[in-house]
């Protein structure tokens, strides 16, 4: 019967990811129509040298792209192209745009891996002591520097790591060495002061919520009951209270995905010079090469979509009570 | 009148109403027409000061007991008043600060990277008598407090004509879509059924774009002029608003006191107005506040990289041209950047000075 309700539940997850992935779809799809300048005219902006007549340009370019079709079949196009990977041709690079965000995903990945990594255990850590030293003076400095920690814009922390480890103490490189493989030292070191921009308001914010969330199970009653039972300090704070406190957390965490941390890497990468997609977003907009940048904003939405999944499934199966009705 | 007024909870309501149906004729009349009665921004001034007072400083005028009180309750809380200090500063700067400094946009290359009072730099300069390049120290003075960036721009008057943008942005942006959110929120909860079902989606598909990207494709697609940024942050920012509304709402409308309205004949329009949206403003006020920063932080992350209105000085732009020349003229990054920093603290503290005070659950 449990287990009947929670395929049910897994596949009306899955249906409802679908739905939400047309409607995303959808959106770019109205915005670029919506814009004021349509794909021909961006086209065109990157061939002002050409000497040809610009409207046969643009009738050639509308009946390459298909823009000269009806709106509802160039949707349907759209929508199928998308589905088969034909995310259109970027022009600022020459190549497929596919190509394209598979030689470069990679540094956004390591970049946005090694910073939730690392500030989630942190952070974690960091809140876990704060919430079972609460009110001394350790907990109000953690809790001070964790509200300026949120409250730092993670790019101008950026530059001024820049400014302090590389202009004046040169410890690190102020800019990404792109010829680094990928799993080196070097390039572990390269990814310091830019993890550390990127993972600072991270640190803070988990901490803030592990707190939180440990302080809202450390005076429960079942955690009375531990203790009355006579279970070591460890078993109880870490059996008990820490499993509670950690399943809210980590839902944060997942869901801190779409805005923290893609909208973080974006700058962080173009700060740091890291050839992320951020970065070849960023250098597309100023070549008005715009499949890129549709690309981009959909695959952002489409990972995030795809983590909340993720952890929605996850969920079933780490926390027993939930009912998947 | 009257009865309209009452039908819509209120004689506030039926001029914030009227005011809103007015701003969109004339805005209807601006596209068709040739006329220019109003500029893009001076629209959101007119909302933004029908709102402030209406529901703002009218309320807790008339209703002075439950200022005192909720007066008392923050002052407890001795960052919120900091923050809430230097915000009152901030905006008076803002406003008036413009009239003071010199223009921000007048630059002048015999004066660039002058480092602020009290610093003095080594600077490469060219000596017209010798015809040659000379190493001398180059001290602060008081003609540019701040210093100067790499055009030879007056720095303090690009941090307050700064201040101005940010405050526009991060109120404006906020309100809008707390408006759109509130709208939304309310409608969903309290029609339930299809409607709920299909608003929360839409709510659904825009939280899946990351914030941040949405925006950067938005202007990319609609060009960056600053009434465009704060519609655009606006038309995306509404949804956290819109879950905590319709949340706050569900658990409401089941409350007796919307029943014993329903079971009077109030009309859905009087109910929403006068009964579900002043009972969520706490919530409204506290994540406005909060989301403030945010919005603020996404302006200067726009115009950082480019994408912000080419004809205004924010902070993003000043901390752009600070990093092209960080190794010649460190403040140029410092100073625009700490002013964010401290703008972002301010609006963070009173936000959770707030939240406890209209929380009280919330204080442990």
């Amino acid at each position: 019967m449990k287990h009947s309700g929670l395929r049910a539940y897994i596949i009306k997850r899955l249906i409802y990811t679908v739905l939400i992935a047309f409607g995303v779809v959808t959106v770019t799809f109205i915005l670029l129509r919506v814009g004021p300048s349509s794909p021909a005219d961006k086209y065109l902006a990157n061939m002002s040298t050409r000497s040809q007549d610009p409207a046969q340009v643009t009738a050639a370019i509308e009946a390459r792209y298909g823009l000269d079709k009806p709106i509802l079949q160039q949707y349907g196009e759209y929508l199928n192209n998308l589905v088969h990977g034909d995310w259109g041709w970027s022009f600022s690079t020459s190549m497929p745009v596919i190509k394209l965000i598979q030689r470069h995903w990679i540094y956004s990945f390591q970049l946005i891996f090694l910073a939730m990594l690392l500030s989630a255990v942190i952070g974690i850590l960091i809140g876990l002591y704060s919430a079972l030293k609460q009110n001394t003076h350790a907990d109000y400095l953690a809790t001070f520097f964790s509200l300026i920690g949120i409250s730092i814009p993670h790019f101008w922390l950026g530059i001024m790591l820049i400014l302090v480890f590389s202009v004046e103490l040169g410890w690190f490189k102020s800019y990404y060495d792109t010829s680094l493989a990928i799993f080196s030292l070097a390039n572990l070191k390269a990814l310091v002061l830019p993890v550390l921009a990127l993972g600072t308001g991270m640190v803070a914010g988990y901490s803030r919520y592990t707190r939180a969330s440990t302080l809202d199970n450390l005076h429960k009653e079942f955690v009375r009951t531990a203790r009355a039972k006579g279970l070591p300090e460890r078993t109880v704070i870490g059996k008990h209270v820490f499993r509670n406190a950690i399943l809210p957390v980590v839902t944060i965490i997942m869901f801190d995905l779409s805005g923290v941390v893609f909208g973080g890497a974006y700058l962080t990468e173009i700060i740091f010079g890291i050839p992320g997609l951020g970065r070849i977003s960023f250098n597309a907009i100023f070549a008005s090469d715009y499949p890129v940048v549709v690309t981009i904003t959909l695959i952002g939405a489409i990972v995030t979509l795809l983590t909340n999944l993720a952890t929605d499934i996850v969920y079933t199966w780490l926390d027993p009570r939930i009912h998947y009705d | 009148m009257q009865k309209l007024a009452d039908k819509l909870g209120g004689l506030r309501n039926l001029i914030a109403i009227a005011v809103g149906l007015a701003l969109v004729l004339m805005a209807v009349l601006q596209i068709v027409t040739p006329l220019r009665l109003l500029s893009p921004l001076g629209f959101f001034y007119v909302i933004f000061t029908v709102i402030v007072l209406g529901y703002g400083v009218y309320p807790l005028y008339t209703n002075r007991r439950l200022t005192r009180y909720y007066w008392d309750r923050t002052k407890k809380h001795r960052l919120a008043i900091i923050g809430l200090v230097f915000i009152i500063l901030l905006f008076l700067v803002a406003i008036f600060g413009p009239f003071l400094t010199q223009d921000p946009t007048r630059a002048d290359f015999n004066e660039k990277n002058q480092p602020p009072v009290g610093f003095s730099i080594q600077q490469s300069l060219y000596d017209t008598v010798t015809n040659n390049f000379v190493t001398k120290a180059v001290p602060g003075t008081w003609k540019h407090p701040l210093g100067t960036d790499d055009k030879g721009r007056d720095m303090l008057a690009m941090l307050v004509s700064g201040a101005r943008v940010s405050l526009q942005v991060g109120l404006m942006a906020t309100l809008l879509a707390i408006l759109i959110g509130t709208l939304i929120g309310v409608v969903a909860a309290y029609r339930g059924g299809w409607v709920d079902n299909l608003l929360m989606r839409v709510t659904d598909v825009m939280m899946t774009f990351p914030f941040f990207l949405l925006l950067v494709f938005i202007v990319f697609i609609f060009g960056p002029s600053l009434s465009f940024v704060i519609l655009a942050i606006g038309l995306t920012g509404w949804t956290g608003v819109a879950r905590l509304v319709r949340s706050d709402t569900l658990s409401l409308r089941t409350r007796e006191f919307i029943t014993a309205s329903r079971s009077l004949g109030v009309s859905d329009t009087r109910i929403v107005l006068r009964h579900l949206v002043p009972n969520v403003a706490s919530s409204i006020i506290v994540i406005a506040t909060l989301s403030i920063p945010g919005v603020i932080l996404a302006e200067a992350g726009l115009s950082f990289i480019g994408l912000g209105d080419p004809t205004v000085t924010s902070w993003g732009v000043v901390l752009n041209a600070g990093q092209r020349s960080l190794t010649d003229a460190w403040w140029i990054a410092v100073e625009p950047g700490l002013v964010l920093f401290i703008t972002v603290l301010a609006f963070n503290f009173l936000g959770d000075g707030l939240r406890d005070t209209f929380d009280p659950r919330s204080q442990s």
